[in-house]
Formats: structure tokens, C-alpha cells, sequence
């Protein structure tokens, strides 16, 4: 009883007094610095900023109207008055239209042909051609939508009655808005990427100095993992959470982006996914040697790991290796929590095959980062 | 006349010694080229093979069947049978919403009961559908699938009204879709999402590159106190010491950017409207301004550590801020001005311009002409580099 006494005693004075000397190390680095506060803070702002406008209204399009008929020009003012597009132009012929789209003065052209109204007026099928500028989606997306519901409302107020009708609902991002979509999966990703490079700076540091990462009590012959495992992450952890809270549950509130999950279940996501994190950087840091060159080598995994949370190219389309490689990731599972609950409101319960993820993300990389302090004290001849 | 000739002989003497020092360093430290050649091989790789299809394929759309006639068991198979996506059955509305909120489906149509009597007594049944337009693609695609499935199915049974009425099909068409929309995707016929991104995320990476090793290989002189020693084998020559320097990456970065292009527009067959060769001039303008920004940075920060963090911010908002996802004129206009200082966003205009439109040098010199202006920086640090150079009068670390 007074050993287990003794022994716990010892375990949380070490484990203060690793972590009190990690934060020490934390805040006296200014490139650590820079990443963990002006990126995991700035980063979200900025990306706000950019995306604040959500969406591309009224986009320029060139007219190309070879009928002329009243048929016509309704088709062309009704065009002009969706929340897409803007009639900027009024072409005489096609070449003039791509003319205009060459000069990225329209990002989309709209072609009536002379027999429009004829057609119709003869019951028969009349086209209307579009060409979108495929530089972005977004002008593609926009002038096919808008083009398509001009016809649609043609097409109800002309066709006798429907036999079906249909309700379009779009529950949780109405407008396509982009920084929804965008904003929603980059936010948590911040989180996981700076912790693992500011990380791998300070561990790169400390092996420049001839130091081990692992510093253990000694007088625990190398038995004191645990506590500088725990003693490492908890300053992490805790610097985190603070940095955490800010980014997925105060930034969605400053720009205005859906809510509709509780502070509470978020903070509970925060929980899983940072710890998953803290021990997921320990362990892909311990490969680090040199401070720098953690930026050099792995910055392209920032992009990379965003495109495996499946936001945009959907996850079933994966080939089954980049499936597997995006398990790595605690991002992968978070990132798809957070836009669940947060934008769609599923509840946290919703949530637990994410959560699950996490939790063996947490025990494995735990394992892991133990290892790795084993390997690196027994080369160092610290601990030991 | 001989003297002047001498001294251009002893400067490119100067540069000779550096150049072949930075290859030496190079050989020593593999870290320049596995951060060069390899990420761009492995970027490459994920997203040659990740977005392979180009267009996702069989996306799974929830129906809440709660008629359960043979008209609607007749719609899901028909729904089945296109290349739309394959369905997925839901006993309730419940059910289905939360497979919605949980990523499993990104949309669902739900019959309603009596659906098919509705439809027998013209009564015009409503079918609703949800769609969760927070994952972009698949929900767009959803919602565009959705809506031509529901069509298809009104005009089914208008079909059937219509010929019971004696009319031709030519004319039951006309009936039915007065207006068909032809359209036409101008540099990417067959909506490749794949075509789309990777043609700028691939320079996109190559500029994070070329930042990253130019900064990384310029600031390690500092941190290691090495530049001394460049300085006397350049007999002091800042100019010869810096261009020297630059040339093996310079070269290296050029001929990774021109094996990219090759890769994407001959080996993929990515659309190429314009010629090979401008991107191929267009890549090398594009080291050139990445390079002159990175000297910027490191001239300005001369302590590696705060130089590399603020080079990495830079890089990752340049994706952003090149605007092919979401288009500049759509962002707030200080932010518009912010993109022009990054050479991404330059080379993704004359990308455009060559690649989409084929309007060769008249129509992209602009863009030409604003990465070279990024030469302009280095000269603005140019004195503040050499001190350092010299005194190594900042903390290593």
C-alpha cells in the first residue's frame, strides 16, 4: 500500500515535471510559436475571409440569341434574373461569345438558336446550348443550374398537368454556399497538422541537440514511459483543447456557418480527437531529425490528408488503398464527425463509428509513441 | 577589353565553385531531392490514382418506399438500372434522414403512400427529396441525378397518357421537354474532377517545393554556419555565391515541373487546348517567381526556424488564393489583391489561358509578365542577405 503510495506520488511528480518543461520548451520557440498561435489562430479567420462570400452570384455570361422572338427574350431576361447568373453581354454570333469567354470577360456563353420559337410553337423539341468555361466547377455549376431551372419553369408553365410533382429539399447547405463545405472539413484539419509539425519541430530540435526527446527519470531504469508520455502530450493536449475550442466551436460562430450541434457534444469530439492527435504527432515526430525539415518533407501531406477526409471527392469512389491510408489519419474520422454533427446535427451518438476510430487511433498510437521512446532513449543512452 | 573579360571569366569561375559545392551538399543530404522528386512523385500518384474515375460512380441514393406498388417498385429498378447510382431502400423517413447525417447516402426520395393511385387519378402525388450538399461533389451530383430521375419518371407516365391519345413520340417529346439543353464544357469535356484539380494542385505543390527547398538550402548556410565557407569559395562574391547556389535547383525544379507536364498532358492524357511547350515556358516562369519569393523570405527572416514556418503558411494559402476552386472575383476585395502575391495564382491564369482557350503568348503575356515582376524582390533583401551572410549575425536557432 505504501509502495503503490510512494510510486504514484513519484509518477505525478515526474509527470509534472515533464510536463511543466515541455510548455517551457513549447513557448520559448518562436517557430513553434508561430505554427501552434498565428496558424491554429489565424488560419481559420483567414479562411473565413476568403470564403466569406460563400457563393458566385450573378456570374458574367454572354447571350447568344439567333431567334430574337418574344419566346427568347423571355428565356434571356428569366436567366438574367436567377441568382447565378448576369447577362453581361449580348452576342451577335458564337465566335464573338468565345471571344469574350477568351478574354475571361464572361465564364459562360448561352446559345438560343434561330428556330427556338418555331419549334416550340410547332410542339416540337427546341435546344438551347450552353458552354461553360471548365476553369472552375463553380461557373460550370452555375450556369448548368441556372440554365436548367429557366427550362424547368418553361417546361411547367407550358406541358399540360404533371402527373408528378416534386419537393426539392436541400437541408443543410441550401445555396451550395462554399465555405460551408470548405470551411467545415479545413477547420479540424488546422488542428491535426499544426500540432504535428510544431511537434516535430521541438523533437527535431532536441535531436540537433544531441538530446533525446524521451528524457526519463533515471532513476527509473527506463520504466518511466509512461509518465513522459503523458507528461509530453499533456502539455499538447492542454494547449489544444484552448486552441480546439476556438477553432471548430467560436469560428463557425464569427462567420456565421451552421450550428447545430451543442458545445457540449463538440467538446466531446474535441476530446477524442485531440487526444488522438497528440499521440498520432508523438509518433510520426520521433522519425524527425532535423527541425526544418519536417516542413520540407511534409507540408504536401496538408493537402493530401484534406482530400482523404472525403469532403469532396466522395469516400465510396476511393481506391481501397487510399481508403486504408486515410485511416492513418485522425483527421479522416474527425473531419467527417464534425461535418455531421456540426452542419447536418447528427447527434454524438450518430458519431460513434468515428468516435470508435479515434478511440483505437488513441490506444495504437499511445502503443506506438511508447515504442518510439523506448528506441530513442536506448540510442541516446538517456533513461537507461 | 581583356580586363573585362577576365573578370567574367573569374565570375562564372566563382558561380562554377558554388554550383558544384551545392551539388556536393546535395549528393551529402538526401533530403533536397526526397523533398523535391519524391513528394512530387508521390502527389502525383494520389491524385492520378484517387480521382482516377474522374466522375464518381455508383453514389447510393436512399428511397423511402412507402407505397410499395408495382409503379414504384418499377421507378427504383429503373433508377437502378442508370448509371445515376444504385439505390439503397429505407423502411421510413427516420431511418433514411440519419443515414443522410451520417455521410452513408447523399440523398433520398421518398415515395409517398398512394403514390400510384395519386398518379392513376391525376390527383399529382408530391415526391420529396433530400439532398446534403455538404459534400460538394456527391451532392451535386446527387441533386442533378435526382431531378432527371424524377423527370424521367413524370414523363413515363405522361408518356403513356399521350400515345393512349394517338401521338407520335416525335411529338410526345415535344409535349413532355419542350427545351433540351445542349451543353458544352469548354476544356474539360467529360467534367473530369480529376482533370480539374490535379492540373493546378500539381504546380501547386511544385510551388510549396520550390519555396520550401529554396528557403530550406539558402537558411541552412545560416543555421549551420556555413556560409562563410561558400563565401570563400566564391572569393567573396555574394552574386556568384547566391546565383551558383540556385542554378542545380533551379535546373532540378524546371526539369521536375516540365516531367509533370509531360505526365499530366502526354502519359494522362489531360485535355491540352494550347501547346505543350508554353506550359513548359509557363513552369519555368513559375520557378523563377516561387524562387525569387523564397529568397525574399529567407532575406527578410535570415533565422531558418521562423523563415521556414512562415514560408509553409505561405505556400498552403496559395492554394487557396489561386482560385480555381473558388473563383478570386467572388472573394472580398482586399482578398483579391492579397492572391496577386502569390505566383500560383499567376500561373493558374495562364494555365486558363493556354490550356482551356488556346490563346497562346497574346493572351497570357500579362501573366508572363507579373511572375517575372516577382524577380523583383530578391534585390530588395539582396544587402540584408549578404550581411547575414557574412556576420551570421542572427540566432542560429
Amino acid at each position: 500500500m505504501k509502495r503503490t503510495i510512494s510510486y504514484t506520488r513519484q509518477w505525478l511528480s515526474d509527470w509534472y515535471r515533464i510536463f511543466t518543461r515541455e510548455l517551457k520548451h513549447i513557448f520559448s520557440d518562436s517557430g513553434v510559436l508561430v505554427i501552434f498561435f498565428l496558424a491554429g489562430l489565424a488560419y481559420p479567420v483567414l479562411y473565413g475571409l476568403i470564403y466569406g462570400n460563400s457563393c458566385v452570384d450573378d456570374m458574367p455570361v454572354a447571350m447568344v440569341d439567333c431567334c430574337g422572338s418574344s419566346g427568347s427574350r423571355e428565356f434571356t431576361r428569366k436567366l438574367d434574373a436567377t441568382r447565378e447568373l448576369h447577362i453581361a453581354y449580348s452576342c451577335a454570333d458564337l465566335p464573338e461569345a468565345r471571344r469574350l469567354m477568351q478574354q475571361r470577360k464572361v465564364k459562360g456563353a448561352v446559345l438560343i438558336p434561330s428556330d427556338f420559337e418555331a419549334k416550340l410553337a410547332a410542339g416540337e423539341q427546341a435546344c438551347v446550348s450552353t458552354y461553360a468555361d471548365m476553369s472552375s466547377f463553380l461557373y460550370y455549376k452555375n450556369l448548368t443550374m441556372a440554365v436548367n431551372m429557366v427550362m424547368l419553369d418553361k417546361m411547367h408553365g407550358s406541358r399540360p398537368a404533371q402527373p408528378v410533382k416534386y419537393e426539392a429539399n436541400l437541408p443543410y447547405n441550401r445555396t451550395f454556399a462554399y465555405n460551408v463545405f470548405f470551411l467545415s472539413a479545413v477547420l479540424l484539419l488546422v488542428i491535426q497538422q499544426t500540432m504535428f509539425y510544431g511537434m516535430s519541430m521541438l523533437t527535431g530540435t532536441m535531436r540537433e541537440e544531441n538530446r533525446s526527446f524521451s528524457i526519463m527519470p533515471v532513476q527509473m531504469k527506463g520504466r518511466g514511459i509512461s509518465r513522459t508520455v503523458a507528461g509530453r502530450g499533456a502539455a499538447y493536449w492542454l494547449i489544444y483543447m484552448a486552441i480546439g475550442v476556438y477553432i471548430a466551436i467560436l469560428t463557425p460562430a464569427m462567420f456565421g456557418m451552421p450550428r447545430n450541434s451543442s458545445f457540449q457534444d463538440i467538446f466531446v469530439l474535441l476530446l477524442f480527437y485531440v487526444s488522438a492527435c497528440v499521440v498520432f504527432s508523438m509518433t510520426f515526430s520521433s522519425f524527425i531529425r532535423h527541425r526544418e525539415t519536417v516542413f520540407v518533407l511534409f507540408l504536401f501531406m496538408s493537402p493530401i490528408c484534406l482530400f482523404l477526409t472525403g469532403f469532396s471527392w466522395p469516400e465510396s469512389s476511393f481506391p481501397g488503398f487510399w481508403k486504408a491510408f486515410s485511416w492513418l489519419f485522425p483527421s479522416t474520422f474527425a473531419v467527417k464527425a464534425f461535418i455531421n454533427m456540426n452542419t447536418a446535427g447528427a447527434g454524438l451518438a450518430m458519431a460513434a463509428p468515428q468516435l470508435v476510430a479515434l478511440t483505437i487511433q488513441v490506444i495504437v498510437y499511445y502503443l506506438l509513441s511508447c515504442l518510439s521512446y523506448i528506441v530513442d532513449a536506448g540510442k541516446c543512452g538517456n533513461g537507461f | 577589353m581583356d580586363k573585362t573579360d577576365g573578370k567574367a571569366m573569374d565570375f562564372l569561375h566563382k558561380i562554377k565553385a558554388a554550383t558544384l559545392r551545392e551539388l556536393r551538399l546535395m549528393r551529402q543530404r538526401p533530403v533536397y531531392l526526397i523533398a523535391s522528386a519524391g513528394v512530387m512523385a508521390f502527389c502525383c500518384i494520389f491524385f492520378l490514382t484517387l480521382l482516377r474515375d474522374g466522375f464518381p460512380k455508383d453514389l447510393a441514393t436512399g428511397i423511402v418506399d412507402l407505397d410499395n406498388s408495382s409503379m414504384s417498385r418499377n421507378f427504383i429498378r429503373q433508377t437502378d438500372a442508370t448509371e445515376l447510382g444504385r439505390t439503397v431502400g429505407f423502411a421510413s423517413y427516420t431511418e433514411a434522414r440519419e443515414a443522410m447525417q451520417t455521410g452513408r447516402i447523399n440523398a433520398f426520395i421518398v415515395i409517398p403512400e398512394g403514390f400510384y393511385d395519386d398518379v392513376l387519378s391525376g390527383r399529382q402525388p408530391t415526391l420529396t427529396f433530400y439532398v446534403n450538399s455538404l459534400y460538394f461533389v456527391g451532392g451535386a451530383l446527387a441533386y442533378k441525378n435526382i431531378l432527371s430521375m424524377v423527370n424521367l419518371t413524370s414523363g413515363a407516365v405522361q408518356r403513356e397518357i399521350f400515345r393512349a391519345m394517338g401521338m407520335s413520340d416525335e411529338e410526345i417529346m415535344g409535349k413532355i421537354q419542350p427545351i433540351v439543353i445542349d451543353a458544352h464544357q469548354i476544356g474539360n469535356v467529360t467534367t473530369d474532377y480529376g482533370v480539374y484539380l490535379t492540373n493546378v494542385l500539381v504546380p501547386g505543390i511544385l510551388e510549396a517545393i520550390i519555396i520550401l527547398v529554396t528557403v530550406y538550402a539558402l537558411g541552412s548556410e545560416l543555421k549551420y554556419g556555413t556560409s562563410k565557407h561558400l563565401l570563400e569559395k566564391t572569393g567573396g562574391s555574394m552574386s556568384a555565391a547566391l546565383l551558383g547556389k540556385l542554378i542545380p535547383y533551379t535546373v532540378l525544379f524546371t526539369a521536375i515541373g516540365a516531367v509533370c507536364n509531360l505526365v499530366l498532358y502526354g502519359w494522362a492524357g489531360f485535355p491540352m487546348a494550347g501547346s505543350v511547350w508554353n506550359m513548359m515556358l509557363g513552369t519555368f516562369l513559375l520557378v523563377l517567381a516561387c524562387e525569387s519569393v523564397a529568397i525574399f523570405i529567407i532575406g527578410t527572416l535570415p533565422v531558418l526556424r521562423l523563415a521556414i514556418s512562415i514560408s509553409a503558411l505561405y505556400c498552403v494559402l496559395g492554394f487557396s488564393l489561386a482560385g480555381f476552386t473558388f473563383p478570386v472575383e467572388a472573394m472580398p476585395g482586399a482578398v483579391q489583391g492579397f492572391a496577386a502575391l502569390f505566383p500560383l495564382r499567376h500561373y493558374y491564369l495562364l494555365f486558363v489561358q493556354e490550356a482551356i482557350f488556346a490563346s497562346g503568348f497574346a493572351g497570357w503575356y500579362g501573366q508572363a509578365v507579373s511572375l517575372l515582376l516577382f524577380m523583383a524582390l530578391p534585390p530588395l533583401v539582396y544587402r540584408r542577405l549578404q550581411k547575414a551572410y557574412v556576420l551570421l549575425n542572427y540566432p542560429r536557432n
